[in-house]
């Protein structure tokens, strides 16, 4: 176990170079540079080329890569270019705000998806089937950015229920220990902030819970009937147990596997930072900081906050495969 | 394996009780109600804490290193600069320095500064701490301007000419006369000197701050130290900048208020939501198109920055046809930029013959009319120039919205409808922002193409010197006119502001008439405010002290 767990540490040195790679060659396509967006409209040629050479953009490119990585060996991801904080810094601020998020939603997205795709497959081509389907369908292909803006405009700006950007209206007495306000707020016993943050929360989650929703619906639908199916399916019938126990009992705890799979996968996907949704609400985390980085052209930003979520993404991988050890005994690491 | 997986049932439950206790949460929270309080339970802001909505994060909070508004809008709380501007004009007024003066060959300024004035941090404030920040800024040699982190004080390059060292630096030397005097002494007289140093970007830092927090100074993990009416308490990255008043401020009476938070709102329509549920008090910069919603919201008020910009559309004189002055007066008079401006900007800007805003209206000849359109005179025009059938013409416009172009993409299709009416035959192009900057400084340029500049100092200089002095025509084919050179040189090293007037009124005159920056637009751009706030007068040149801002 101890040894597959090193073997897929190791496999994230290749990935991570890849991307590395990638995300730079990429950032070097977009036209215009960090030293332009700095010096804006006022620059001459002869002061951007000047502060090309102070920001090292003039060097070699494989020379800039090479330093790039030789920072990164020193687990070091150097400073944005437009704000000078140290990248590690930004990411420590930023990541609680993703995180929290990415978890609200995925409540929301399990809590909805896994029922519904029950559901649906018991009641196999039945009205709820239908609905659950439709619906899920529109959910996947419906753009979340539109999404976010609809829910803002009807919940925040119409309505009124919920505050429509951000995290918290006003900090009070509230200050952030660990940075996951939720969390915070219940430990300061701080009940008028908890719904603050909770209200800010919701918008932004649903949002970026359709997706993960629907996906979730869907391949639950599936392993249900394919397990509903099954020859042991039928024995548990035949004894005469209630069908909600041999629902619940007998087939959803092996039509979960896939379902695991999934909800880790999109899990690790929302850890990225859902960078549209983030930033339609203001929300201060990886998602909208990186989209910031792109518009600047701040190329550390950019790296850095690349490899840090495609680091999280495999390292989430790599622990729903070790949860499938637990939820099924069949499978041996090898 | 079994019991492993009960614990993960009972953690799926965890997570459901979690959920339901959320959900019951947000069921108890009271409703809208008609006066449109804020519905969520939060704790709202109370009258001696201050809410401002400001577009996104600071991009630093250290003087002389920032270009951007949202860091000079913090910035202007916390830091004090040399010489202010009057509320809601372009005139000078005292602030650390208590008066200037030019010697008479105008190379010299000397500076008299405020006694018994102290930074945030108990460091008092003297000549010796101005000259520190000056001549981190200006000198890349610096000790303490920590440029191998990547620090570059782009805009004292950009006001002044160059660094210290360099054959365009305007600076020839500081020096510290005694605690309360200081001089700057100028390769070449710059009458537009004190405005220059007098824009939001050059707040006065704490030396004893700077010199602690090294390179980190400026970013959100080291406290912002100056002697302004706020003092800094924490910089919550993406979120916002939380600020307190600062007990000892030197102008006695203020700030108005005790704490004072920017919020970091990106989206000009979600400011305005905030606004509408009273999250937040003030905010900047919302999109004219949302000037009827604003007016029909009666705990709303609009207040209207003074304008302090200009939107042109440029004419690059290296592309044959436009290479004729004939040719691009007929371009001015074949638009209709009035009808242009009332259709675009909601009411909300002025069009008229001056490339300087309205603000600048003493440095302006009112006596020359502006282009009168009419496209029947162009056509002639143009024919007679030798392009009876007019010519096929690139026009670029930005991909970015901007206060003096909310809308390019229209706006340069109505452009663009006009010329065809005269038989110019327009093509419309666009391309990445930085990129669209940086291309129109390489040959041949951009045949035509719109931007615009929204001031950084309360002076003429600011405006024409730029675009139309030596050095600032690269994009408009290299245009020279060695009159209009002259005068702006002139304008700049006199002393006496009645000649000044003088100068910038005739090369206005010339420049008008060359038409090769045809000035469309000085857009007012539309902030709003809750009814309960008030005494906020906001600059022209685009950040003010929250200072005098009260909340009933």
């Amino acid at each position: 176990m101890l040894r597959y767990i090193a073997k897929r540490l190791l496999d994230l040195i290749p990935v991570i170079l890849g991307i590395t790679l990638l995300v730079f060659l990429f950032l070097q396509l977009i036209p215009g540079d960090p030293a332009i967006v700095l010096l804006g409209q006022r620059a001459t040629p002869a002061q951007v080329e000047a502060l090309r050479e102070q920001l090292g953009l003039n060097q070699p490119l494989p020379l800039q890569y090479l330093a790039f990585l030789g920072k990164l060996l020193r687990l070091d991801l150097g400073r944005s270019i437009i704000s000078g904080i140290p990248i590690t810094q930004e990411i420590a601020t930023r990541w609680p705000a993703t995180f929290e998020l990415s978890v609200a939603a995925m409540i929301v997205a399990m809590l909805l998806g896994v029922p519904a795709g029950i559901i649906a497959a018991v009641r196999k081509n039945g009205w709820i089937d239908n609905l659950t389907m439709s619906t899920s369908l529109l959910g996947v292909s419906m753009p979340v950015y539109w999404l976010g803006l609809l829910l803002i405009y009807l919940f925040a700006v119409n309505l009124r229920w919920l505050p429509p950007s951000g995290r918290l209206s006003i900090g009070g007495t509230f200050q952030p220990i660990t940075g996951f306000y939720l969390l915070d707020s219940l430990l300061q016993f701080n009940l008028a902030a908890f719904g603050d943050v909770v209200a800010h929360l919701i918008l932004p989650a649903i949002t970026v819970g359709t997706i993960p929703l629907a996906i979730i619906a869907r391949i639950t639908r599936s392993a249900m009937l394919e397990v509903l199916s099954q020859d042991y399916i039928r024995t548990a019938r035949a004894k005469g147990l209630l069908e909600r126990w041999v629902i619940l009992k007998h087939a959803l705890k092996n039509a979960l596997l896939p379902v695991v799979t999934i909800i880790g996968l999109q899990f690790g996907t929302l850890l990225s930072g859902a960078i549209l949704t983030e930033t339609i609400f203001s929300w201060p985390g990886i998602g909208s900081w990186i989209y910031e980085g792109i518009l600047a052209r701040d190329y550390p930003v950019v790296q850095g906050g690349v490899v840090f979520v495609a680091i999280v993404f495999v390292l989430i991988n790599l622990l729903v495969d070790i949860s499938y050890a637990f939820l099924d005994p069949r499978i041996q690491f090898k | 394996m079994l019991g492993r997986l009960k614990r993960w049932q009972v953690a799926l439950c965890t997570l459901a009780a979690v959920l339901t206790v959320t959900i019951s949460n947000c069921a108890q929270q009271p409703s809208t109600t008609t006066e449109g309080a804020p519905t969520t339970s939060s704790p709202t802001a109370n009258a001696s804490t201050l809410v401002f909505g400001s577009g996104g994060d600071p991009a630093s909070l250290e003087p002389g290193n920032i270009e951007d508004g949202n860091s000079i809008y913090v910035q202007h709380q916390i830091y004090d600069r040399l010489i202010d501007y009057k509320p809601g004009t372009t005139e000078l007024e005292p602030a650390l320095a208590t008066e200037w003066e030019a010697s008479d060959d105008g190379l010299t300024w000397t500076f008299k500064l405020r006694e018994g004035v102290k930074f945030h941090d108990g460091t008092d404030f003297n000549a010796e701490a101005v000259r520190v920040n000056v001549n981190r800024w200006w000198d890349p040699a610096d000790r303490l301007g920590f440029r191998d982190a990547g620090k570059n004080y782009a805009i004292w390059e950009g006001l002044f000419g160059g660094y210290k060292g360099s054959e365009e630096s305007t600076l020839q030397s500081i020096n510290v006369v005694d605690d309360t005097t200081i001089e700057f002494t100028l390769k070449e007289p710059f009458a537009a000197f004190p405005a220059a140093i007098a824009s939001g970007y050059f707040g006065i830092a704490s030396p004893t701050a700077i010199e602690q927090a090294g390179a980190d100074y400026g970013t959100a993990s080291v406290p912002a130290i100056g002697t302004g009416p706020y003092k800094f308490v924490e910089w919550r990255i993406g979120d916002r900048v939380v600020l307190e008043r600062n007990p000892d401020y030197w102008k006695d009476g203020f700030p108005k208020t005790d704490q004072l938070v920017m919020r970091f709102i990106k989206e000009p329509s979600a400011r305005l939501a905030e606004l509408r549920a009273g999250s937040i008090d003030f905010t900047v910069d919302i999109a004219p198109d949302q000037l009827n919603e604003l007016q029909s919201d009666s705990n709303l008020q609009e207040v209207r920055r003074p304008p302090f910009n200009v939107g042109y559309l440029a004419l690059n004189t290296s592309y044959e046809p436009l290479a004729n002055k004939e040719v691009r007066q007929a371009i001015a008079m074949a638009i209709n930029r009035k009808g242009i401006v009332d259709s675009f900007w909601s009411g909300l800007a002025s069009s008229d013959s001056h490339f300087t805003p309205p603000s600048m209206d003493k440095y302006q000849d009112s006596s020359f009319l502006d282009y009168e359109y009419n496209p029947e005179r162009a056509k002639q025009m143009l024919a007679e120039a030798g392009y009876p059938d007019g010519f096929p013409l690139e026009l670029w416009y930005m991909p970015v919205s901007r206060p003096y172009y909310p809308t390019p993409k229209p706006i340069a299709e109505a452009f663009a409808a006009d010329l065809g009416a005269v038989g110019i035959n327009v093509t419309l192009n666009t391309k990445d922002w930085a990129a669209y900057l940086a291309d129109r400084l390489k040959e041949p340029g951009y045949q035509a193409f719109m931007l615009g500049w929204t001031g950084d100092y309360g002076d003429p200089d600011n405006f024409l010197y730029y675009h139309f002095g030596v050095g600032g025509t690269t994009d408009i084919g290299g245009w020279r006119n060695e009159e209009v050179f002259k005068l702006l040189e002139d304008a700049r090293k006199e002393t006496d502001d009645a000649k000044r007037v003088e100068l910038y009124q005739q090369a206005e005159k010339i420049i008008h008439d060359e038409a090769v920056r045809i000035p469309v637009v000085h857009s007012e751009p539309l902030n709003a405010q809750r009814s309960n706030i008030s005494d906020w007068v906001p600059s022209p040149l685009g950040s003010e002290s929250f200072e005098t801002v009260t909340k009933s």
